[in-house]
């Protein structure tokens, strides 16, 4: 128990020491989970609005995938990127394994289906005859989608914060397609895993909680945001 | 909705752009490196170093010996190092490597519980030590996957004439170097180590050193990747790493690495540093 508080302040202290490395991998999870996220929201709500308002054949089918997309095992989507971004994959010309972009596209794929999933259900829980009379009313298809994703807005943020959560909190598949390289595909849930490793609980610790206030931080603003009044 | 679709493609391009501005680049040389190497932080040191003596930069890609000579095999390695000599030796045997030079060494060492049940302080070898802890059934925790030091460990209890797989006192951790001392730690049972690592984790662990292993020396050495088999391997950016490590430059950070932190080198460099104060 001693450890768990002899972490907290070692996080205080490398917080307010301003010590480099601490923000070096908080900038990093910060930007490639952020990224990450924002594929996931754009792919996400694009597939949603495609299931929830075009209803193709087949929809139950698709729906059913991506709601087992969601636990869809990190570990597993880190070994095909990497296959798929191996020098002698399909994808190795591009030189992106264990890089920052290499670790956004594992966690794109392992967001989007989370963003997907509790989207669409949060679009088909509206009233349909909503989108009919809105295009009645002469609305573009576009200006009727960003009106329904406003009218669902409460389930689409809780989508999105669900779909970060996915991102910044993932480890097994950063590793394993960024390599954990410092100074550039370190990020704060490998850098844990690396302390562990070395035996350092201690920062280990530090970096756990540091990495909570963080995920902490942003959802709380997110959630300010989603229980915001709506603009009349 | 569609007419907006160019402007959402922009945004998602710019934003990948973004996050590989800071890797993905060409002159990138893949380095095939132990647990050890890097659970020391001697790995960091390293490539730190070379980086700053040369424009490549270095994709360190980390696991067990048996794992990065796999993935040398398959040609997504420029650069290994490793201490495992068997599989080393069929990897060149087989014409995937090419120029192997010894870079340094440390020592395997059997560490215990201070209360020692098996006594295997008295053993004067490694594979009567791990008679005695056959024979007492004491529990010993095996890497179990294949790195340099299951290797190891495997030959000899090849060597002791005895099949520890199978056996309840004889548990498979599959874990990393340090990971594996204190899964030995918990359970109060005995494990092989390399030194490096059992001086970084001495203090995080209660187990003691009980009997090292100087007859043979847990040597580390650099292998080029064939080139003429892989269409990809960075053949000059792998010779210039293999330089660099065996130079006294390189083999002076490894003399060095440890000393500030424990009072002595983690790694013995194979070759001068011409500035070490202890040893050289």
């Amino acid at each position: 128990m001693d450890l768990i508080w002899d972490g907290v302040t070692e996080a205080l202290r490398l917080i307010f020491s301003g010590n480099g490395y601490v923000y070096e991998v908080t900038f990093t999870s910060l930007l490639v989970s952020g990224s990450a996220t924002l594929i996931a929201l754009v792919l996400g709500l694009g597939i949603a609005s495609f299931l929830a308002f075009r209803a193709p054949p087949g929809r139950t089918l698709a729906l059913s995938a991506f709601n087992a997309g969601m636990a869809l095992p990190p570990v597993a989507v880190g070994l095909l990127v990497s296959i798929m971004l191996w020098r002698t994959g399909p994808l190795g010309q591009l030189h992106l394994l264990y890089s920052r972009t290499a670790i956004v596209i594992a966690q794109a794929v392992i967001a989007t289906p989370v963003v997907a999933a509790l989207s669409t259900a949060a679009l088909q829980g509206l009233n349909p005859n909503l989108r009919l009379q809105v295009l009645a009313l002469g609305a573009s298809r576009w200006q009727a989608a960003l009106l329904l994703f406003r009218e669902a807005r409460l389930s689409l943020l809780a989508a999105g914060m669900a779909g970060f959560g996915a991102a910044i909190s993932e480890v097994g598949a950063t590793i394993m397609v960024g390599g954990n390289i410092k100074g550039s595909t370190r990020t704060l849930t490998s850098a844990i895993v690396l302390e562990v490793q070395q035996g350092d609980f201690e920062t280990a610790i530090a970096l756990s909680f540091i990495l909570l206030a963080v995920i902490l931080g942003i959802i709380t603003v997110f959630t300010m945001l989603q229980q915001r009044r709506p603009p009349a | 909705m569609w007419r907006r679709l160019p402007a959402l493609g922009v945004i998602v391009a710019s934003l990948a752009l973004l996050a590989s501005s800071c890797g993905g680049d060409h002159n990138e040389l893949i380095l095939g490196a132990t647990t050890s190497v890097q659970d020391s932080g001697l790995l960091d040191e390293i490539v730190r170093s070379f980086e700053g003596v040369t424009d490549y930069h270095v994709k360190p890609s980390v696991g067990g010996s048996g794992e990065v000579l796999e993935k040398a095999r398959r040609g997504e390695l420029d650069v290994v190092m490793t201490h495992s000599p068997a599989d080393e030796d069929k990897f060149i045997a087989d014409g995937e490597g090419l120029d192997r030079r010894p870079v340094m060494q440390n020592f395997f060492l059997v560490a215990g519980p201070e209360a020692d049940p098996a006594d295997v302080r008295d053993a004067v070898t490694v594979s009567e030590a791990f008679k005695r802890i056959s024979d007492s059934r004491s529990i010993f925790i095996s890497r179990g996957d294949r790195s340099g030091t299951n290797v190891r460990e495997l030959s000899i209890w090849g060597e002791a004439g005895i099949t520890p797989q199978g056996q309840s006192w004889y548990q498979e951790s599959s874990t990393g170097q340090g990971q594996n001392l204190i899964v030995a730690s918990d359970k109060d049972a005995y494990t092989l180590v390399d030194s490096s690592t059992f001086t970084v984790f001495e203090k995080k662990v209660a187990l003691r050193a009980l009997l090292t292993d100087t007859a043979n020396p847990n040597i580390y050495t650099v292998i080029r990747v064939a080139s003429n088999k892989h269409d990809n391997v960075n053949s000059a950016g792998a010779i210039a790493f293999a330089e660099f490590v065996t130079s006294p430059a390189g083999q002076c950070v490894i003399a060095d690495f440890g000393m500030e932190e424990y009072g002595k080198s983690l790694f013995q460099p194979v070759g001068r540093c011409p500035s070490a104060n202890v040893g050289g």
